[in-house]
């Protein structure tokens, strides 16, 4: 039904004329859209970055693995074949402990004998706990609060100097009056000389101070010489859970090779004065040998002293099990530490934190690993060295405490085809994923940035973009009216720019130019045509005019008439095609012209006109008069008219009936015009208007199809609209008028 | 002595045609294809009457040429323009020239020798003795039938003859509508459209509101025709 409703519109909010087709659009994204897409791309660029980082820490694991290989392998080269390092001979004498995790400390200054116990305490260094827990000395009853030993040992050049804590309830000191020795809290020392010569030693308290040492027989409690010892110096100090001691032993008194044990006797009853408890610093005190024997040997780490390694651990061992020289920590030293110092705080830097915060939750940060790395960690060296010193093979592996990442290496130390002994070598990997942390903060936070800044100028490039495709249409789109008519013949947004668009620019405003001049090309080639046929059809004229004067005979040929018949028609055809080709002009150059008019009036008088004219039709204005006031120029109004009533006599049928008439529609006035001819052809209907197009098929009757264009031509002019539908019964056509009424003031 | 009319037209089969009519009317007809060769003859010898096509040939605007050449030869020599070109701008060139009429192609033969008739009688009008007693007046408007001049509250109205016909005709029965047809009729000219009447009608209108700004005489009655309104004093 569309097709029997047409409006034109000389506005241009007018419908799409509906004759265009539109292709089908697809779905599809925005231009900002997809180049937000496309930078959204850019994402997978971290994620590569990480990739890469990821197998970059594989790659440096395995390189610093190798690296360290190496440098264990060169360690146990220099070390090979020079049997005098391992000598036991060699260094400071043996000195008994059953599982002190390190080495001895080593001490620059001698401690005094009388210096205050924090001194000792502090200068000792860790010290290692001894409890009565399964040991045969103490039973079942031992409780720890009764007796329990801390205790550890230094060294300087000349001297041992051995601390003890001792937790004890009750401290009992010797009573002088007693013969036996074996009836107080006592230390007992125990030296095994390289002979194989065994020395008992008590080491009694009679009071706070200096303790009294004799050299005792096998059952302690016999002195074998009842002269207290010189050498060996030793003091006691009680203090709120039990009491100190410090005791220094020349290395010299101990000679090369001895071995140690000490026994802390603790006795609780003053009266009975029983034996309550022993603790031994013997590990297995039922195989009553002495300790596990730690060994420095001087020169062995000054050999390895250069090829000291940064947060590794060199450790040399014998083929007993025995560290005989130590370098290096596996834990960063306080300089190289990790924390960083957050001294300023300002705003930027609070923001900053709070963006490494962010940026540790979601990569670990391996510094804080370092928590995780053991203080000891010998049982598993132990089980490393079992295989190389027992299978004579080079290990690596890398151990994983927490998040912590230690690789350790190990290679035994051959000489003279035996296995003397190896070194073990252990470094932290997390100074490596460090770096690798450090790189990836790097990498990320210059990512964020490009990522930013190339989003933000997309997204400024893209919105400059579509805002000038947006403007470039908007422009082309009213270029044009709905109907298709021309309004400007260039665009001028952006036109002067260099880049595609701006080609596309001046493309479509040259496209628009040839269209301009092929529209008005074509807008005046009724005219031109016109004038070009009124040269030959006069000459037509002129010449029958000619002939029927000379021949005046044949006035009445009908031939003659035919050819007169003719010579009208084409005129008529011609003066209509000029007179809608002169119209447009004329219209624009009448605006100034335009006066109020009482529209009613205007036609009802015009009616009248045109019923005298037309005798054959009825032509009825079917309206009361009310005031319509239109602003317009009267003659064009009435030749509107004209056309309309022109065609409605054309299309109606004979003798018809032709209704006009007026009624208010809105701000403006409807003028309609009925007939009862036919109903619109639906082919042409949405064309009605345009020029050249007639539903006319009489060929004896001139019709041009340019009477309804010239209706919307006037119409136009006066800012109204025109429109054609079928009227609701089967026959009739009503054409309708719609003009602006002046607005009341 | 025979009247000597002058033909310039370059199209030689409408140009015989006119001769041929002409001729047969009792006229000496001269005809010249193009502007130079009128010129020629025209230096000569002046015609009685002439008539020109406005484009000659490649010479687009060769009949104005010739009628300003004329026309200052003569201030009383009839000239019409017979032309294809129907614009306001080509009939105000023409007026401004002072040529006598203007009709547009395609012409009647009839009614072409009718109007040179009247033309040459009003130029032998004007050449002998202004006759007073021809003068009508219908309120402020004077008009002479004899020398086709027209006066609006004393001032001379420059109108061609088609206008003046038209004048003439409407202030015949003042206050009665003249309608179209009627219109048509007196233009002579054969079919004539309505529009083409409007037109006549804004032209004239135009000339005497150039005189009179408050000129109202010739009322519009739409869908009829056109009918002049008594002076009301």
């Amino acid at each position: 039904m569309s097709a029997n409703s047409v409006r034109a519109s000389g506005r241009l909010t007018g419908t799409k004329k509906s004759g265009a087709t539109v292709p089908t659009i697809r779905p599809g994204l925005k231009i900002r859209t997809k180049l937000l897409l496309l930078v959204s791309f850019l994402l997978v660029i971290p994620w590569m970055g990480y990739e890469s980082v990821r197998e970059m820490e594989k790659f440096l694991l395995e390189g610093q693995e190798q690296a360290l290989e190496l440098t264990t392998q060169g360690i146990s080269s220099i070390l090979g074949n020079r049997s005098e390092l391992f000598d036991s001979e060699i260094g400071v004498s043996e000195l008994a402990g059953a599982t002190l995790p390190n080495l001895i400390k080593e001490i620059d200054e001698p401690l005094a004998i009388d210096a205050p116990s924090e001194i000792w305490a502090q200068a000792v260094g860790e010290m290692v706990n001894f409890t009565g827990f399964g040991l045969y000395e103490c039973g079942p009853d031992y409780r720890p609060d009764s007796l329990a030993v801390r205790h550890a040992m230094s060294i300087d050049s000349t001297m041992i100097f051995a601390y003890f804590e001792i937790d004890d309830d009750i401290l009992v000191f010797r009573n002088p009056d007693l013969l036996s020795l074996d009836t107080n809290d006592q230390i007992r020392l125990t030296i095994q000389k390289k002979s194989g010569e065994i020395l008992r030693y008590l080491l009694t308290p009679e009071g706070p101070g200096r303790l009294s040492i004799y050299l005792m027989k096998s059952n302690w409690s016999e002195v074998v010489d009842g002269e207290a010892l010189r050498e060996i110096a030793g003091t006691i100090d009680p203090d709120e859970y039990g009491y100190a001691v410090k005791l220094r032993i020349p290395i010299a008194f101990l000679g090369t090779g001895s071995k140690l044990k000490f026994e802390i006797v603790d006795v609780d009853d003053d009266q009975t004065r029983e034996i309550r408890q022993i603790i031994s610093t013997e590990p297995d005190p039922f195989l009553h040998k002495f300790g596990s024997v730690r060994l420095v040997t001087p020169a062995l780490a000054k050999l390895i002293q250069p090829v000291y390694v940064s947060e590794a651990n060199i450790m040399v061992w014998d083929q007993f099990f025995r560290v005989r020289a130590q370098v290096g920590s596996v834990f960063p030293s306080i300089r190289e530490g990790f924390g960083r110092s957050s001294d300023e705080q300002s705003f930027l830097s609070s923001i900053e934190d709070r963006f490494f915060e962010f940026f540790e939750w979601i990569l670990r940060n391996p510094a804080r690993g370092m928590a995780d790395m053991p203080t000891d960690s010998s049982r598993e060296d132990r089980r490393l060295l079992n295989k190389v010193i027992g299978d004579g093979v080079a290990v690596s592996e890398r151990r994983r405490y927490g998040d912590a990442k230690l690789i350790v290496t190990a290679a035994p130390i051959w000489a003279a085809g035996q296995i003397q002994g190896a070194v073990l070598v252990k470094q932290s990997a997390n100074k490596l994923l460090t770096l690798q942390y450090e790189t990836l903060q790097r990498f990320t936070i210059l990512f964020l940035g490009v990522f930013v800044f190339l989003a933000f100028a997309i997204l400024v490039f893209s919105t400059r973009l579509t805002y000038r495709v947006g403007k470039l249409q908007r422009e082309t789109e009213q270029a044009a009216t709905a109907e298709g008519r021309l309004l400007k013949d260039r665009i001028r947004a952006g036109a002067r720019s260099s880049d595609e668009l701006g080609s596309l620019t001046r493309s479509i405003s040259a496209l628009l130019q040839n269209l301009g001049q092929y529209t008005r090309y074509l807008e005046k080639l009724p005219d031109t045509l016109a004038h070009e046929l009124h040269n030959p059809l006069n000459v037509v004229n002129s010449s029958l005019e000619n002939l029927q004067y000379n021949h005046q005979d044949l006035a009445d040929d009908k031939h003659l008439q035919r050819a007169r018949n003719g010579v009208g028609r084409l005129r008529s055809i011609i003066t209509s095609l000029t007179e809608a080709a002169s119209l447009k002009e004329a219209l624009t150059q009448e605006q100034e012209q335009a006066e109020p008019i009482n529209l009613p009036d205007l036609v009802r008088s015009c009616v009248e006109g045109y019923q005298a004219a037309n005798p054959d039709h009825r032509i009825i204005a079917n309206f009361k008069d009310f005031p319509a006031q239109v602003m317009g120029v009267p003659d064009r109004l009435a030749q509107m008219l004209d056309k309309l009533i022109d065609n409605a006599i054309q299309f109606g049928t004979p003798k018809g009936l032709i209704v006009v008439n007026i009624q208010p529609s809105g701000e403006g006035v409807d003028l309609a015009i009925l007939n009862d001819g036919p109903p619109l052809p639906p082919d042409i209907a949405d064309r009605l208007f345009d020029p050249m197009v007639s539903s006319a098929r009489d060929a004896r009757k001139t019709h041009l199809g340019l009477g309804l264009y010239i209706v919307r031509l006037v119409a136009e002019s006066h800012r109204g609209v025109v429109s054609a539908q079928n009227r609701g019964s089967d026959r009739g056509v009503e054409v309708t008028v719609t003009l602006p009424l002046i607005s009341n003031r | 002595m025979t009247t000597v009319i002058a033909v310039v037209e370059d199209d030689p089969d409408q140009r015989e045609n006119y001769s041929d009519v002409l001729t047969a009317h009792g006229y000496e007809v001269r005809t010249y294809p193009d502007r130079p060769t009128a010129e020629a003859a025209f230096n000569l010898e002046l015609p009685d009457l002439a008539m020109l096509d406005i484009m000659l040939g490649e010479d687009m605007n060769g009949g104005f040429d010739l009628c300003m050449q004329l026309r200052n030869m003569s201030s009383t020599l009839p000239i019409i323009f017979l032309t294809a070109r129907d614009s306001d701008a080509d009939r105000i060139s023409s007026q401004r020239m002072t040529a006598w009429d203007y009709i547009t192609k395609p012409v009647s033969l009839e009614f072409l020798v009718a109007r040179v008739h009247a033309l040459l009688k009003i130029a032998d009008q004007l050449q002998t003795a202004p006759a007073e007693s021809a003068t009508i007046s219908v309120g402020s408007l004077e008009l002479n039938e004899n020398s086709m001049l027209v006066h609006w509250k004393g001032q001379p109205v420059n109108l061609t003859l088609t206008e003046f016909w038209i004048i003439e005709s409407l202030t015949r029965n003042p206050g009665h509508v003249k309608t179209y047809d009627g219109l048509s009729d007196v233009t002579r000219q054969g079919l004539v459209e309505r529009n083409t009447i409007n037109g006549y009608i804004r032209r004239i209108r135009n000339k005497f509101r150039t005189l009179d700004d408050s000129f109202d005489r010739i009322q519009t009655v739409h869908g009829t025709g056109y009918k002049w309104e008594q002076d009301s004093t």
